[in-house]
């Protein structure tokens, strides 16, 4: 398969106080198109630091990544803006929904940034919203008025009403219950099936399972990587892979 | 107290620049509330101390015209009883002479007299500058000509009386009580001697006349005593014209433009006030939101609610007390410029220097008012449960409508989301159209004083009529003048007028004009109410006499002339900011009752079709009929002079308004947007990493500030527009003005409109360029 993304000795480094602080040194990477690609690691490996360079929200301090075979590191932020909003969807641990705007509109401030066409953009909208499982009478409520596992799927739909080349997930399971969790992964891993690309950061075994791709980043470095094929419910083999590979790499 | 001071840094650091929005605030109301109480406590008073100090005594009196038989033993009869001292001079008076003045020239009673004036014990003349080099043909002129920069020592100032010439040297400038104000109808000039010889031996027989100063005993009524001496003179010889002026009058007229100035500072302050208290509220507000766990927190380790609204009323007393001692400070450098225009006037001499009294008032005022308002505001600290502020508060819904739905919205998205964003802050879009309302307003006086007083004088209100040239002629000539005017073709509308003063209940003294056909008149409008008047039993007073002696319309009023008397019927109600707006209109059949118009001059007032034709016209007037002529003013040579302060005061408040507006709505906005950048941070770093552009997001926050202001010009402009002159009304009620009706440009007022509007997106831009340094990353990771 085709590599969306490619980087070369990617390095981040946080200085604080005059310390530096080396989160990603000389990451070597490539992440293919269709892939469910997990990045895994302990607290304060660099996992989420690499998710957000790896999207363009954040910039390598060193190296290079290019997107689609575009050098991204040299945009600027503005063009670094348009080209998330062409490439990229994120689903945030937190939701990150804007509060003063209804469900829908959550979802259409990011499909319209793409297209002018508002009946177009509306039914897709309407169509991805009711993929996530929010019902219709949802639609116009607002961030506050829903559940956290709804208002996860509607992040779920914003990032995905552009139809971006990869999907960044930062721990999108992080802080729901165990049911509202499943829910959120069932939904990333039907969009995958149907061939769309994503990145996930977890530190959560079950997340992880739904990968095809497993990095495990150890001290701002890929320390291993593992490859499970494509995620099948109850494949208690690939299971034990997972496990293994993760024993292995320390966790 | 250690804990309140670090909370109070703690305080001062999280936000800065809002505070340092709002020091500037407090910084303004305290310059303007110091340069008013410096206004009213030393500006003003200055007038009157000068008076007491040139032994000013009650007023004058001046006998011209013919002064045969008041001699010095006639004085002292008609002074007999009341008065505690007086002093007399001779001099010769001219009534309606143009002399230059300001940027132009005025038309005004002159008096020449020489040095004997300066040993004058009761108001006393007080030589302030002077060039003791010049020995001959010299002049000492009244010090307004030097506050008003028309001449220096040494310049050459011609005057020109009864159609001669006199090229003096300005020798120097002196301090006079009641003859030393263009506003208060009379100069005096003194000439050394010879030029005075030569004046008199020219002059002298018809222009002779006596003034006289005196101080009255306690207790007498001055305008009776006018009254009584007035009757009495007519015993002594019928055909002296007799005038008088109180000191009363004279601080007023020298004071006029300082109480101007100080009720339009006091108006502009009483909006920077406003400002605060929105400003100060929504800080405050703002803060215990933003620093929800922090109070928690704080609430949790064991600071009382007590601490930490000290620790506000500690950061906010700071910053009052530093701003209003700074404002204070400020006030003195404001203050000489503000000077220099009122000084024009009051034509004394007068230096800014520290007042202890109205710069503590307006720092304590300015210190209690923020005080007081903060203690207000941070009384919800105090409600403020702990366990809830650590959770951040309580997020609840407000159930509010989804506004501007993005599906079936007809604006772009950037335009929707502005408009989402703007009925997201109520509270901020209220701020901003209160502030640009009361912006537009004051903008909307300033401009209509400087349309109405300098581009475009609205000669009406400051005289009762307006015409484009006037010759005065003596009783003989006066039927065959009226029979040259008329036949020339470039003079038309020709109105015989004259001037009397009549008394009402031995009190009151009404300047009255006395015109041949009142339907003639230009200045329609100074009959405000009713009508002018018709037959000759119908007379018209002015507005603020009725209203002081509760007359009404259609009521009568007996009025005095000499020893004649008639009661006239109340047809209207004129207005007039002269004369202390006691005034009246009289037909001459009307006036006949109380006067033989045979022997009197009369004053004709034409309309021509520009300066130099009248200036030819009064020219012709002068070759054809010499000596007969008593007088000529051409308009429109004197408006620049009459104007020279009005023109100045518009001129400053434009400035001074429009500037104060501008840094107000600046600050306004700069304080909004930034406190609305630091609650919208999350939802930048949200839209910012799903590809919105800083450009996008800079846009939609500049326009959501927009609606609110856009809105508030077109209503707020719009009402001003029709509130403007009832509110002149009010300001000018005081000066005799009823009836205001000033024009107001609409294309300024459009400009002054567009202008706001454009700023304030500028600036909004401007500001919300901040929004470029937000990284979405940072802002999503810090969450």
């Amino acid at each position: 398969m085709k590599n969306i993304i490619e980087t070369k000795k990617l390095c981040k480094t946080f200085s604080n106080g005059g310390l530096q602080q080396h989160v990603l040194k000389n990451i070597d990477l490539e992440i293919r198109e269709g892939d469910f690609t997990i990045i895994m690691g302990a607290s304060g490996a660099g996992k989420s630091t690499l998710l957000y360079a790896l999207s363009g929200m954040d910039r390598p301090t060193l190296g290079e990544i290019s997107f689609c075979d575009k050098e991204i590191t040299k945009l600027s932020p503005d063009e670094l803006a348009l080209f998330r909003r062409k490439n990229c969807g994120f689903v945030f641990q937190q939701t990150y929904l804007i509060d003063s705007m209804s469900v829908l509109d959550n979802v259409l401030c990011a499909g319209l940034l793409n297209n002018n066409d508002k009946k177009a953009v509306t039914a897709k909208a309407h169509d991805i919203l009711s993929s996530v499982d929010i019902k219709e009478e949802l639609w116009d409520k607002f961030p506050t008025q829903i559940s956290g596992g709804e208002a996860q799927r509607v992040g779920i739909a914003r990032a995905l009403v552009n139809s971006p080349r990869m999907v960044f997930a930062d721990e999108p399971t992080g802080a729901l219950n165990s049911q509202t969790g499943k829910d959120v992964l069932d939904a990333l891993t039907r969009f995958n099936n149907e061939g769309q690309s994503i990145v996930m950061v977890t530190h959560d075994i079950t997340s992880a399972r739904r990968g095809n791709r497993i990095l495990y980043v150890k001290d701002g470095e890929i320390a291993g990587e593992c490859d499970l094929g494509n995620y099948v419910s109850g494949d208690k083999e690939r299971h034990e892979k997972l496990r293994d590979f993760l024993a292995k790499m320390g966790w | 107290m250690e804990k309140t001071k670090l909370l109070t840094a703690s305080h001062f650091r999280k936000n800065k620049g809002t505070y340092v929005g709002l020091f500037l605030l407090m910084l303004l109301a305290a310059m303007l509330i110091s340069s008013v109480l410096l206004l009213f406590i030393d500006v003003y008073p200055t007038v009157e101390r000068e008076a007491e100090r040139l032994n000013s005594g009650n007023g004058y009196l001046r006998f011209s015209k013919n002064i045969n038989g008041i001699d010095d033993a006639a004085l002292s009869r008609l002074m007999d009883g009341d008065v505690s001292g007086y002093e007399a001079y001779h001099c010769l008076c001219y009534s309606a002479v143009s002399v230059p003045f300001g940027d132009g020239n005025v038309v005004i009673d002159a008096q020449v007299t020489d040095s004997r004036v300066f040993d004058k014990k009761i108001a006393r003349n007080e030589i302030i500058l002077e060039d003791s080099s010049i020995t001959g043909n010299y002049i000492y002129l009244p010090y307004q000509f030097y506050t008003s920069e028309t001449r220096k020592l040494g310049d050459i100032y011609t005057m020109e009386l009864m159609g001669r010439k006199y090229d003096l040297k300005v020798k120097g400038f002196f301090n006079t009580v009641y003859f030393g104000c263009n506003n208060a109808g009379t100069f005096e000039y003194i000439v050394d001697d010879a030029t005075y010889r030569d004046i008199f031996a020219r002059d002298g027989e018809t222009m002779e006349g006596i003034v006289v100063t005196y101080a009255l005993k306690d207790g007498v009524k001055q305008s009776k005593f006018i009254i009584r001496v007035c009757n009495e003179l007519l015993s002594i010889n019928a055909d002296t014209i007799a005038s008088s002026g109180t000191l009363d009058s004279a601080i007023r007229n020298r004071t006029f433009l300082s109480r101007i100035i100080a009720i339009s500072f006091l108006a502009v302050s009483i909006l920077v006030l406003i400002v605060i208290i929105l400003m100060l509220v929504n800080s405050i507000s703002n803060y215990v939101r933003e620093n929800m766990q922090t109070i928690g927190a704080l609430k949790a380790i064991g600071y009382t609610s007590g601490n930490i609204k000290a620790s506000l009323l500690l950061m906010f007393g700071i910053l009052a007390i530093s701003g209003s001692i700074l404002g204070v400070l400020l006030s003195y450098v404001l203050m000489p410029i503000v000077a220099k225009l009122v000084v024009i006037q009051m034509g004394v001499p007068y230096n800014i220097s520290f007042n202890l009294l109205p710069s503590l008032g307006a720092f304590l005022f300015v210190v209690a008012y923020i005080m007081a308002v903060t203690a207000l505001s941070v009384g919800k600290i105090r409600k403020i449960d702990p366990i809830i502020a650590l959770k951040d508060g309580i997020k609840t819904h407000n159930f509010r409508k989804n506004r501007v739905r993005l599906d079936s919205s007809h604006f772009g998205l950037n335009t929707s989301l502005s408009f989402k964003t703007m009925f997201a802050n109520m509270r901020q879009n209220v701020i901003t159209f209160i502030v640009t309302g009361v912006i537009i307003f004051l903008c909307v006086i300033a401009l209509l004083m400087y349309e109405n007083f300098n581009r475009n004088p609205k000669l009406e209100m400051l005289t009762f009529e307006i015409c484009s040239g006037v010759a005065a002629y003596d009783y003989e000539a006066k039927d065959e003048a009226l029979e040259y005017l008329e036949s020339r073709s470039d003079v038309s509308n020709i109105r015989r007028m004259i001037e009397l003063y009549l008394y009402y209940n031995d009190e009151e003294k009404l300047r009255t004009y006395v015109y041949d056909d009142l339907s003639k008149l230009n200045n329609q409008d100074a009959c405000y109410k009713g009508r002018l008047p018709k037959y000759d039993n119908e007379v018209a007073v002015s507005g603020k006499f009725a209203k002081e002696y509760g007359f009404k319309i259609g009521d009568e009023i007996r009025l005095d002339y000499g020893d004649e008397n008639f009661s006239y019927l109340i047809t209207g109600l004129i207005q007039t900011s002269n004369n202390n707006g006691k005034e009246a209109v009289l037909l001459e059949k009307g006036a006949e009752h109380l006067i033989d118009f045979t022997y009197v001059p009369a004053y004709f007032y034409f309309d021509c079709a520009d300066r130099d034709v009248c200036a030819k016209i009064l020219d012709d007037c002068t070759g054809k009929f010499g000596n007969h002529l008593i007088s000529t003013i051409n308009f429109w040579d004197i408006i620049e002079g009459s104007l020279t302060e009005l023109k100045g005061l518009a001129s400053l408040m434009l400035i001074l308004v429009c500037s104060i507006s501008a840094a107000v709505i600046l600050l306004i906005l700069y304080l909004l947007i930034k406190s609305f950048l630091y609650g919208k941070r999350k939802d930048y770093g949200i839209c910012k990493a799903i590809g919105y552009t800083s450009n996008n997001l800079i846009f939609q926050t500049a326009l959501s500030f927009m609606p609110p202001i856009i809105l508030s010009v077109i209503v707020c402009g719009a009402a001003s527009y029709f509130a403007a002159n009832p509110y002149m009304n009010i300001m000018m009620s005081s000066f005799g003005i009823v009836k205001a009706s000033f024009d107001i440009p609409i294309p300024g007022l459009l400009l002054i409109g567009a202008g706001i509007i454009v700023v304030s997106f500028l600036f909004a831009i401007f500001e919300a360029r901040r929004i470029r340094k937000m990284e979405a990353y940072k802002i999503l990771i810090s969450e």
